[in-house]
């Protein structure tokens, strides 16, 4: 069995999840999260998926990206947080998700 | 200053694949990634980085498509949702082609899986035909037309041979070979398609 391809599907679909489920608690760069996404490995979400997926999320208007200049001077970065329909989204989907992951949990087991 | 220089070639290329967007959103995201590759750089760690990027080309085409995707479920009107759908399926170019050939196998192992069957229920419509004068092959059925019951008139034109059948009781097993060959080799071709629009990072990551 073909395992890499089978979770690389299962990812795609929660990634979008996991990134406003980091965000719902703190503004974040696109390097906070991968750093904090380094210790979730079993998400898998890479330096080259998580900038596009900002990029959409912020367009779709669930995100608010500002960019903020260090105090020390120097180049600054983009953090983002939440917008009001980006936590309406959120809790929708962690309803769906509470739901599918029991429903999935009761035939296939824990 | 090594390191400035590897970022500017980064962002020159991005900015590059990134053509076809309006410059404000190209300007967007190059600032992104610049910050993105210095605070990676200040880490002792850009090659790094760059790496799990990907090559500029490869970097721009995780923001397009998902740009276009965005684009194919707005409401954008028709024209606009089928551009989308296009261009994300030009990109996709690897997963029609294998459609193609491998289908193209998969219908060759029904025509010899159906010849197969044929030869079992009418063994008479079944075989590899050979047309006597045009030296034709045909692998199939064929609904030999029944000789006229007279004998043509005297000066009429001869009527045409008949294709002659070469293979005979060998029709079935050949037949029955044949589909199950072809049929193989269409799924390895399907497959190898699949792995290739796989694209996948080590561990399924995304």
């Amino acid at each position: 069995m073909d395992l890499d391809a089978w979770k690389s599907q299962l990812r795609k679909g929660a990634a979008e999840l996991a990134v406003l489920g980091l965000l719902s608690g703190e503004a974040r760069s696109g390097i906070g999260l991968l750093d904090a996404l380094a210790r979730l490995p079993e998400i898998g979400l890479s330096d080259g998926s998580i900038y596009p997926l900002l990029n959409r999320l912020e367009r779709e208007g669930r995100i608010r990206g500002q960019w903020e200049t260090p105090k020390g001077g120097g180049r600054g970065q983009k953090l983002y947080a939440l917008t009001p329909e980006g936590r309406a989204a959120l809790k929708s989907m962690r309803a769906a998700w509470r739901g599918f992951r029991d429903e999935l949990s009761s035939i296939a087991g824990d | 200053m090594a390191d400035d220089k590897a970022i500017e070639t980064y962002l020159k290329g991005l900015r590059r694949a990134l053509r076809t967007l309006p410059e404000g959103d190209r300007d967007e995201i190059a600032a992104e990634i610049r910050a993105h590759l210095d605070h990676r750089a200040r880490e002792g760690r850009l090659q790094e980085a760059m790496k799990a990027l990907g090559s500029p080309e490869k970097c721009a085409r995780g923001f397009l498509e998902e740009i276009k995707i965005q684009d194919a479920f707005a409401d954008g009107g028709p024209t606009k949702t089928v551009g989308a759908l296009l261009a994300l399926a030009s990109r996709r170019a690897t997963a029609a082609a294998g459609l193609f050939v491998s289908g193209v196998f998969f219908l060759i192992a029904v025509g010899f899986a159906i010849t197969a069957a044929v030869e079992v229920v009418a063994p008479d419509k079944a075989g590899l035909w050979v047309g006597r004068e045009a030296g034709v092959y045909v692998f199939g059925t064929y609904d030999a037309p029944t000789p006229p019951d007279a004998p043509p008139a005297p000066g009429a034109p001869a009527p045409p041979a008949p294709p002659q059948e070469l293979l005979g009781r060998w029709l079935l097993p050949v037949a029955a070979g044949l589909s199950v060959l072809t049929f193989i080799i269409g799924q390895w071709l399907a497959r190898m398609f699949v792995r290739l629009m796989a694209r996948r990072k080590p561990g399924g990551a995304i």
